[in-house]
């Protein structure tokens, strides 16, 4: 027998597979994101983007800083467990710059006392609450309690 | 067919491209490098992720279902305003009486969560003498140990971060849905405006720089309570949370293991 | 934002009954028309090549008038199968990422890698083995363009010698016997896309990769003898009896099967009736009633094994012009069947809630991306790209000396 010549045909095809497989394998390591397998299969690098997010809410000990007499009330009373945030609203903006009018949280609540106790069948019978016809026909609940301090008398 | 090229144009060429290959690990690692730089200016310093295993559990019967934890959720983390996309939203849940001399237990029970719970719950559908219990049940992503979620997206864009967190990479995610369709909780949604996948992150942002995520901290009664189970302890909220309560998980049939525990759940609650 | 105008107007009616989680209740399932279209028509690839194995691995003479034509179908839906896919993403721009840094757990990773080995290593290597001859002689004599293409396509190789062309034989066997677990594979991972959600208990069970492989093979199949039969009008000429009899013998054995697993999952669903029974069962009923007990049971399965079945009986006594207005009939059916049975399994999974307390409506738009006019122009496409295959390699103008020649 003499020497064995290679088919046309599967020395075209062999030298295609090698070509589509070796651009595969360089596309591959160009465009794998740098961070990817930092901790596991996902781009490492994701971390530190989420973590790099605009804060909104900033947190009741940030307002404690410059509102501790308030903080101080509101640490007596039965509205203790209450954040800031969660009647005046977002305050980050107002935390980092406390002078812009702009960003400044309302004095009266964005969410109204209503919110939390009118009565409800679903809510817990330990939650204080009330049903406005019959507790009271007058225009504020701040007639009668503080919000800070829910027992006093204003 | 006589090909005119010569054996040493071929050489020639290949000499070049791998010439030019070799500096591309010089390029991409510059580019990395750059590309850090722009995103760590806001990036909370030495934060290490596996360093802190977080959690959240829910006290079902604390929660009075005023909706703030949805409100805040929203607005912290710029969710589209719409009725179907929700990070955490409030079910309510109402079982009524049995029908007198039926021989039931309990007659029909009835969930809805109007707008997610985002502006509380209002009239009852059912009279208040019908009722033989209620409750409200804060939903979220449920930390499983074993996310099917993450198990199928097909490009790695959604993952278990080392500290506990369930996280989607927007830059990454081609948007296919695979793991909202995986999800069994119903905590995954598409954001129309983002074209990603989109869920609660625990506030990521925020519990990396020691603060609480937003749900938690304007809860007014704490039914939402948040910690860290690698540094806890024994008097921290969540670790009384687990030592006062026995608690339940959702779906526990699927093997998700979730690590979001709730107290005072009910049989009828999926 | 702007988008609160368009959430007042779009969602004034309640889309849902009972109680669905809030991120469900969108205007449109998450995974609607285009993703009912591409199992679809991975289906089709994946029978019509079985169609074609048949011929070279199983050696059935009588199918070989059909073989390229099998084969060219099988091609040209496969060429068109991406393209759903990608109109459907979020973030099409970002499909490559599939193949860069596949995600090993997920079904859905093996797409890329599937795809490229079926096209490329599968079926254009077969067709290519099966052609090259041919190639090579119309290289020669087609003038023009067209030569230019032909010669594009012989990729330089002009052996014809005896030794080659046993050679293309030989390895168009091997292709074929290696293509038919690839087929499987092509299509069985759909499958096994939605039946590996355990989320959703419509989709999560063993049975939905066989059941979609069986109904694929069927819809490739009835796909052959359709396109067959319109080629064969189109020309003016009578397609092959025997052939046409030998092709719905396999269709209706097929769709015995297919049919006999799929009864099987619905028995096993009614008679377990585990804890999500009732609500799919109501979702079923209400949602999927046309569709269902219509599109799929009795135009796509009942009629079919009726027509074809008492053909396998009676076949002497039926005069060959009703035949073949039966087999036409049959093979239409099928074909709308099983897109029926594709809707049912992709959307009604989507149309009940996970709280499996509550039931979605779903009204399929005309406009945009996901309504019906981008699925019927994404469904004629092949057709369209199969009508050029057939003027380029199955012309009756030009001379051939492959397996069939359409």
């Amino acid at each position: 027998m003499g020497v064995f010549k290679m088919p046309p045909q599967i020395v075209r095809l062999v030298l295609l597979t090698v070509a589509i497989v070796g651009s595969y394998l360089m596309a591959r390591t160009v465009l794998t994101p740098p961070s990817f397998r930092q901790y596991g299969w996902y781009r490492g690098e994701a971390l530190v983007e989420l973590a790099s997010r605009q804060i909104v809410f900033a947190g009741k000990p940030a307002c404690e800083i410059c509102h501790d007499e308030e903080f101080r009330k509101l640490a007596k009373g039965s509205h203790k467990g209450l954040s800031c945030e969660g009647c005046h609203g977002p305050s980050q903006a107002h935390s980092d710059d406390p002078d812009d009018l702009a960003v400044r949280p309302k004095k009266e609540p964005f969410s109204t006392c209503t919110r939390c106790h009118e009565f409800n069948v679903s809510r817990p019978k330990w939650h204080k609450q009330i049903v406005t016809r019959t507790h009271y026909t007058g225009d504020k609940c701040t007639d009668c309690h503080v919000p800070h301090s829910p027992t006093e008398v204003p | 067919m006589k090909s005119e090229i010569s054996r040493r144009d071929i050489l020639g060429g290949l000499g070049a491209v791998m010439a030019g290959l070799a500096t591309l690990p010089l390029a991409r690692t510059a580019k990395a490098a750059v590309q850090k730089l722009a995103v760590s200016a806001n990036a909370p310093k030495g934060y290490d992720p596996t360093q802190h295993r977080w959690v959240m559990g829910i006290d079902i019967n604390r929660c009075i279902g005023c909706g703030i934890c949805v409100e805040a959720c929203k607005t912290e983390n710029h969710v589209p305003m719409g009725r179907n996309y929700f990070r955490t939203w409030i079910e309510r849940y109402i079982i009524t009486k049995p029908k007198p001399g039926t021989g039931a237990a309990r007659g029909e029970v009835l969930v809805e969560s109007p707008d997610g719970g985002m502006h509380g719950f209002s009239d009852l559908p059912v009279p208040a003498a019908d009722v033989l219990h209620s409750f409200f049940v804060p939903k979220l992503c449920n930390l499983c140990e074993h996310s099917p979620c993450v198990q199928v997206c097909p490009v790695g864009a959604t993952f278990d971060a080392p500290d506990g967190a369930v996280l989607i990479d927007p830059e990454y995610c081609i948007g296919c849905g695979f793991c909202i369709q995986a999800c069994p909780y119903g905590c995954r949604f598409l954001n129309p405006f983002t074209r990603t996948a989109e869920k609660c992150t625990l506030c990521y942002h925020r519990i990396t720089r020691g603060l609480k995520p937003a749900c938690v901290e304007v809860c007014p009664t704490q039914a939402r309570i948040f910690g860290d189970l690698k540094n806890a302890p024994p008097e921290d909220p969540i670790r009384q949370f687990y030592q006062d309560n026995r608690v339940q998980a959702l779906k526990p049939f699927l093997g998700t293991d979730p690590r979001l525990f709730y107290a005072g759940m009910d049989k009828e609650v999926r | 934002m702007t988008n609160e105008v368009t959430n007042i107007v779009v969602e004034v009616l309640p889309r849902f009954e009972g109680y669905v989680y809030p991120n469900e209740s969108g205007a449109h399932p998450l995974w609607s028309v285009l993703i009912v279209l591409y199992p679809y028509i991975t289906g089709l690839v994946a029978g019509a090549f079985i169609m074609a194995s048949l011929v070279r691995v199983f050696r059935v003479r009588a199918l070989e008038p059909v073989y390229r034509l099998s084969l060219l179908t099988a091609l040209a839906f496969l060429l068109c199968a991406p393209l759903p896919l990608l109109f459907h993403l979020g973030h099409p721009e970002r499909c490559f990422e599939v193949m860069m840094t596949p995600h090993l757990t997920s079904p859905m990773a093996i797409f890329g890698f599937v795809y490229a080995w079926y096209l490329m290593a599968v079926l254009l290597l077969e067709l290519w083995f099966d052609f090259r001859r041919d190639l090579v002689a119309w290289s020669t004599t087609e003038p023009g363009f067209k030569g230019i293409l032909y010669r594009l396509f012989t990729v330089g190789v002009t052996d014809v010698s005896e030794p080659a062309l046993r050679l293309d034989d030989r390895i168009g066997h091997l292709l074929s016997v290696i293509g038919i677990p690839s087929a499987f594979l092509l299509h069985g991972y759909v499958g096994f896309i939605f039946g590996s959600v355990k989320a959703n208990p419509w989709w999560g069970n063993p049975l939905m990769p066989i059941i979609f492989i069986l109904s694929a093979v069927v819809s490739g199949i009835a796909l052959c003898v359709f396109n067959y039969m319109v080629l064969s009008w189109v020309r003016r000429k009578t397609a092959d009896m025997r052939c046409l009899d030998v092709m719905t013998m396999f269709l209706f054995y097929a769709l015995v099967v297919d049919a006999a697993i799929e009864t099987l999952d619905w028995v096993h669903r009614v008679y377990s009736a585990e804890e999500g029974f009732q609500v799919m069962q109501y979702m079923a009923r209400e949602r999927l009633f046309y569709t269902l007990n219509l599109g799929q049971s009795l135009l796509g399965t009942l009629v079919p094994l009726l027509l074809l079945g008492s053909l396998q009986l009676l076949r002497k006594r039926v005069p060959e012009l009703v035949r073949r207005r039966m087999y036409f009939a049959s093979a239409s059916f099928i074909l709308i069947g099983v897109l029926a049975m594709r809707w049912n399994v992709v959307i009604g999974g989507q149309l009940f809630s996970k709280s499996l307390r509550g039931v979605m409506a779903y009204k399929l738009e005309f406009a945009g991306m996901e309504g019906w006019f981008i699925g019927a122009v994404l469904l004629s496409l092949p057709f369209i790209i199969l009508t050029v295959f057939i003027h380029l390699f199955l012309s009756e103008k030009l001379p051939s000396t492959g397996h069939g020649d359409g």
